[in-house]
């Protein structure tokens, strides 16, 4: 394993590349949460819907253990998880709208779930302490969302038909900014990968490919031969677009917020 | 239609604990089993888990007492 960074030794870049990682993470996470959340009610059975209310709270605890490394960088993450505007969230794009039906719920939970572990994976190896010291629990639960992925990919890409149709859709609409995310290579991307903080594009690449390239060739998707989003926004470390305006609502906690006593 | 399957779950609180049944899930194969049921009984922190499918469980003395009533009842 590498030697722990010191971040006071960061250059200006390679701390704004840094912050970045984290917000694009942890705004990822919450994401992630409000879309499993959405499928507490309505899922195909009553045991899938406590398992998606029980990973919306694991998607919440990772992101608020995200959040709190900026704690180490001198910064206050509270004004992170409930201030910005939505035009200001860095989660990724396949998280940007709710999910229109069950199958898009299990692409997203094997791609983008998936890949984000992956980029995690990567974080936790890598030479910034606090990721090395609290993701490994992260992912260890995240081993539980893949599992139900995994089985439900399959299922829904054996059962043919319409169930077929709508994984394959979904599958293909996610992967392109999913990809481009993954292995980002923008300035930002390649300092933290010279910082140690991160491995390389290509190694991000071939990891997120042997985790999901078995289930997108279910589809008939390739995933060595998708095409990455062209549309990146650099400020940001994602690709363009926004999370619509409810889902940050909810993520701000805005209708009830006054409620909270601290 | 998607074929669902009873599956028991079992837990022990503690090394050294009985192996308890605390109840059941359905789910469509092993791999939702364990998820659906880790999921589902999470009320502990449980030091082992495991899940069985209801028809391995081999009945071995349904011939006898209160099953024996029961289906002497229903004749």
């Amino acid at each position: 394993m590498t030697e722990p960074l010191n971040v006071d030794t960061l250059d200006e870049a390679s701390r704004v590349a840094l912050e970045r990682l984290i917000l694009t993470l942890a705004d990822s996470k919450r994401l992630m949460g409000i879309r499993y959340s959405d499928w507490t009610i309505g899922a195909p059975s009553i045991e899938t819907g406590i398992a998606a209310s029980s990973m919306a709270q694991d998607e919440w605890g990772h992101a608020r253990l995200l959040y709190s490394m900026f704690k180490g960088l001198g910064k206050d993450p509270v004004p992170m998880e409930h201030d910005r505007q939505a035009s200001e969230y860095a989660s990724v794009a396949a998280l940007d709208e709710e999910m229109a039906d069950w199958a898009a719920v299990v692409a997203a939970m094997v791609l983008v779930d998936g890949g984000i572990s992956s980029v995690l994976r990567s974080f936790a190896g890598g030479a910034f302490e606090p990721a090395r010291n609290r993701v490994p629990k992260m992912l260890a639960e995240e081993e539980f969302h893949a599992s139900l992925g995994a089985a439900w990919y399959k299922r829904l890409a054996a059962a043919g038909g319409e169930a077929k149709d709508l994984l394959t859709a979904a599958t293909r609409s996610m992967l392109p900014t999913m990809v481009a995310w993954v292995g980002a290579d923008d300035a930002g991307s390649r300092a933290l990968v010279d910082a140690g903080v991160l491995e390389d594009r290509e190694s991000r690449l071939a990891a997120f490919a042997d985790r999901v390239g078995e289930f997108t060739r279910l589809v008939g998707v390739d995933i060595d031969s998708v095409e990455a989003s062209a549309d990146w926004d650099e400020t940001r470390g994602r690709t363009t677009g926004q999370p619509n305006d409810e889902a940050i609502e909810r993520a701000r906690g805005d209708r009830n917020r006054a409620l909270f006593v601290e | 239609m998607m074929r669902e399957i009873v599956y028991d779950v079992f837990t022990r609180k503690d090394r050294g604990d009985q192996l308890v049944h605390i109840g059941y899930i359905d789910a469509f194969d092993d791999e939702t089993a364990r998820v659906y049921a880790w999921k589902t009984y999470d009320e502990e922190k449980w030091f082992e888990m495991c899940v069985v499918e209801r028809t391995a469980i081999i009945p071995v003395n349904r011939d006898e007492g209160v099953f024996a009533n029961a289906r002497r009842a229903d004749v």
